[in-house]
């Protein structure tokens, strides 16, 4: 028989290291000239730096390296694709395994939180310019953050009553506990940055309400939170729901959300994978993935893949949604075989659609202009076609990582204070 | 166990089954820890020091010291001669070798006076122990007139060695202190005394490490600590040295050995032995893991001795000696040059980065391959093949001769482990 891990719905998928542990790691750590770890993350956050801290019983100064970097540490160390980013780098592949370097940068943040660290701070002198920054996901968090850091005065809009964008309502407890978000968004409560909730820009406030508040210049991070679902047969009926509500709904009900006890999930990335691990922390006999393309082309980490296996999940690939049956409420849902042979048809109490997520009607916002999918058009520096807007984060990349979030976020808080420094000139 | 070799020994004139003994020292206190070491497959035992003193100990009395993450690097050891009665101790090991007769017991002693030394002395051969060890060398006694005190004092241990040898037909072992410059001295002076043997290291007086939170050394007792004997791994190169210098003084070079220092493998044990050590003594090994390591260590020297063809102990005991000569002694003529394997190579330039800043900046750093690439500043140093952290990657290569020396055929190291 194997061995299926029986978690509950608020149980982590992985441990954290001791003082002792981590330094067993961190020895393991060949301390690289060149570090390539550290040309491995977007947010430029340097592991190099960090382990070796952790190695030479600097824990304190491992945790300033990362938070100085990035104000969504703690975070980044639970969701980051590590796999494909600084570990995939690691020279030690060469002998065995890579170094842990998620699994460290979590023991340090750990460390900032039991040493009770400051270790960001805002300057005396506040410059006078204030901006408002839409939206409390990563990308947001981070620019507000930068921004703070450099004397500005920054207030963030969050249609939803807590903060955190997909953080806090897109993925997965297991992977990402709330306090661990929590922690991080305390960070930038600490910077003085000031958080209106249940206030949704474009609906409760439009943007000239925000630019007569004195706010000179507008972040957008506002993500992705329309949900795709395939125009099939059935698709309305009781039981099929989106990966955005069921991971809200599910961490709302603080894990006791109904499922029933058969979930069909679609879809082939992470939020799938974090839609089934819910389905099945929170109850589902049995839980299967569907997945209309090969493993091979499915953008999941390779981790997040083996958790949800290891808990009795199935994946099924090559197989695409084509019909939902039921009477007023789902019961089965058909599939075709990508090979146009095969087909398969299976009992379900819940349909979660997890295939990808588009953006909202971001015209309701701005004049703003946006491409084809609807995300926003702006450059690598944040600029939109308006130049007190910016814009970075899912909105603008039509989804991707947390860490791309933050390093996008960072930089537009630099074209930000820019904008700021050629119109004082003038 | 498939292999079996023959690991007996003479030692002093008493036949051991092999030369892996405790060392006297906690692990070997009273009748049942004895009795369970021999039953896992210990040669003998130096039973833990008797004097005419009973110690009072203190509490914590122990530390270790760890490297990234690896504990008991070196550990530390504040307790003194045995707390039981005298007489419980004697009538322990006349118990041990009675249920125990292939087994040998060495009683460690240690008096105050010439009086008590010659008490005990007695008080051994009532027992019937095999060998007797003098302790002169404990570093942590609370009186001056024993311990390592008496140790480095080459007069009191002849005089010590002398009542002993006196009293007792029974051969005598004397241990040494490591806390002196030459350990020679007091070694002749315990053969000048009648003493027949020696036994070398006792512990390393030592600080192991101060305690941010009491402000004082580790252990803390009471807000306090104090000097005390330093063992284990970290310390085989000393208890090494000290012994090669004692087999090649012309005075000592026929006098058994009982190596003692840092043992906690086949290897190291071997090591002891190709230095000429007839006898192997063992504690901190035994106090992190227990007595089973005897077992790794019997049978790791008898797959040694089979790969090299060797049928006893004899047959190699010393080789290395020899080999041990003068600085000025050495071939200088020539240098090694590294040879580095690209494909082993992983890239991580810590020979860069090691040859930059401990050596002689003979390696360039190619960035794009994430190779290095030897320069002529290279002297030969092999910095470069330590620091290296895959096994085989930097090797040994090229011979350079220095201009005008004599080329001849060196020996060299081509294994690495």
């Amino acid at each position: 028989m194997s061995k299926v891990r029986k978690d509950n719905y608020t149980s982590e998928a992985a441990s954290g290291f001791t003082p002792r542990t981590a330094m067993e790691e961190a020895a393991r750590c060949l301390l690289c000239h060149d570090a390539p770890c550290s040309q491995g993350c977007p947010a430029g956050t340097d592991p190099g730096k960090f382990i070796r801290s952790i190695r030479f019983r600097n824990v304190k100064g491992a945790a300033e390296t990362i938070r100085e970097n990035n104000i969504l540490g703690g975070t980044c160390a639970r969701v980051c694709p590590y796999d494909r980013l600084c570990e995939e780098a690691c020279s030690r592949c060469g002998i065995d395994k890579p170094i842990e370097i998620g699994r460290l940068q979590r023991f340090a943040i750990e460390q900032e939180e039991a040493f009770k660290m400051q270790i960001l701070n805002t300057p005396e002198n506040k410059k006078n310019e204030k901006v408002a920054c839409i939206g409390s996901g990563p990308a947001s968090l981070a620019c507000a953050a930068k921004l703070a850091t450099s004397g500005y005065l920054v207030t963030i809009f969050e249609s939803e009553e807590k903060a955190g964008g997909v953080l806090t309502y897109g993925i997965t407890p297991a992977r990402l506990p709330q306090n661990v978000v929590d922690q991080d968004i305390q960070k930038v409560k600490d910077l003085g940055v000031e958080f209106v909730f249940n206030t949704k820009v474009g609906e409760d406030l439009t943007i000239d309400d925000i630019k007569d508040k004195g706010f000179e210049a507008i972040f957008v991070g506002t993500g992705l939170w329309a949900a795709k679902i395939p125009d099939i047969p059935g698709k309305n009926l009781d039981g099929v729901t989106t990966a955005v509500d069921f991971l809200k709904n599910a961490r709302e009900s603080k894990g006791t959300l109904d499922v029933g006890s058969s979930v069909v999930v679609i879809g082939g990335g992470d939020v799938a994978m974090d839609c089934a691990v819910s389905a099945k922390l929170l109850g589902a006999e049995k839980v299967a993935i569907y997945y209309r393309r090969t493993l091979e082309e499915a953008p999941a980490n390779m981790e997040e893949i083996q958790y949800a296996i290891s808990l009795g999940v199935t994946i099924t690939t090559n197989f695409a949604p084509a019909e939902i049956t039921g009477d007023g409420k789902v019961e089965f849902i058909t599939f075709d075989g990508r090979d146009k042979k095969s087909s398969a048809k299976v009992a379900a109490d819940t349909v979660v659609f997890a295939i990808g997520q588009a953006p909202e009607d971001m015209k309701k916002l701005a004049p703003i202009e946006v491409t084809e999918k609807g995300t926003i058009e702006a450059d690598e520096d944040g600029k939109t076609n308006i130049d007190y807007i910016f814009a970075a984060g899912d909105i603008v990349n039509g989804g991707n990582t947390v860490v791309e979030a933050v390093a996008q976020g960072k930089k537009a808080a630099e074209e930000i204070m820019n904008y700021f420094e050629k119109k004082g000139v003038k | 166990m498939a292999i079996k070799k023959d690991l007996s020994i003479d030692f002093l004139g008493v036949k051991c089954e092999n030369p892996f003994f405790l060392s006297s020292s906690p692990v070997g206190s009273n009748y049942e820890m004895v009795a369970k070491s021999f039953e896992e497959g210990w040669g003998g035992v130096f039973y833990k020091t008797v004097g005419i003193f009973v110690a009072d100990e203190c509490s914590p009395r122990f530390d270790n010291v760890n490297k990234e993450g690896l504990p008991w690097v070196g550990f530390k050891n504040m307790e003194q001669i045995s707390d039981k009665p005298t007489e419980v101790n004697f009538e322990n090991m006349y118990k041990l070798k009675r249920d125990y007769p292939d087994k040998i017991m060495v009683a460690s002693i240690m008096g105050s006076n010439d009086e008590e030394w010659r008490k005990l002395a007695k008080m051994c051969d009532e027992a019937g122990v095999d060998l007797i060890e003098g302790n002169f060398s404990c570093p942590q006694m609370t009186s001056h007139a024993m311990g390592s005190d008496v140790g480095s004092s080459p007069d009191l241990v002849r005089a010590y060695s002398k009542a002993v040898s006196e009293t007792t037909k029974i051969p005598f072992i004397a241990k040494m202190t490591p806390n002196i410059t030459s350990m020679e001295v007091p070694a002749i002076a315990a053969i000048e005394g009648g003493a027949k043997g020696i036994a070398a290291i006792n512990t390393i007086k030592s600080i192991t490490n101060i305690d941010l939170e009491n402000m004082t050394a580790m252990p803390v007792v009471n807000g306090k600590s104090s000097i005390s004997g330093y063992s284990g791994a970290a310390c085989k190169p000393i208890a090494l040295r000290f012994i090669a210098q004692m087999l090649q003084n012309e005075k000592l070079k026929d006098i058994p050995i009982s190596g003692i220092g840092g043992i906690e493998t086949w290897r190291d044990g071997l090591e002891f032995l190709l230095l000429g050590c007839r006898n192997l003594q063992v504690t901190t090994a035994i106090m992190q893991y227990g007595y089973r390591i005897v077992e790794d260590m019997k049978n790791g020297l008898m797959h040694w001795m089979d790969e090299r063809g060797y049928n006893k102990l004899d047959d190699f005991i010393g080789k290395a000696l020899g080999n041990i000569v003068p600085a000025e002694d050495l071939n200088r003529d020539f240098k090694i040059y590294p040879q580095f394997d690209d494909e082993k190579c992983i890239g991580c330039g810590r020979c860069y980065v090691s040859c930059y800043d401990g050596a002689h900046q003979a390696i360039d750093w190619d960035a794009e391959r994430r190779r290095p690439v030897l320069n002529d500043n290279c002297v030969g140093c092999h910095l470069c093949l330590n620091v290296c952290p895959v096994a085989n990657c930097i090797t040994p290569g090229e011979i350079k001769w220095k201009d005008g020396r004599e080329q001849i055929d060196i020996a060299m190291k081509h294994n690495y482990e």
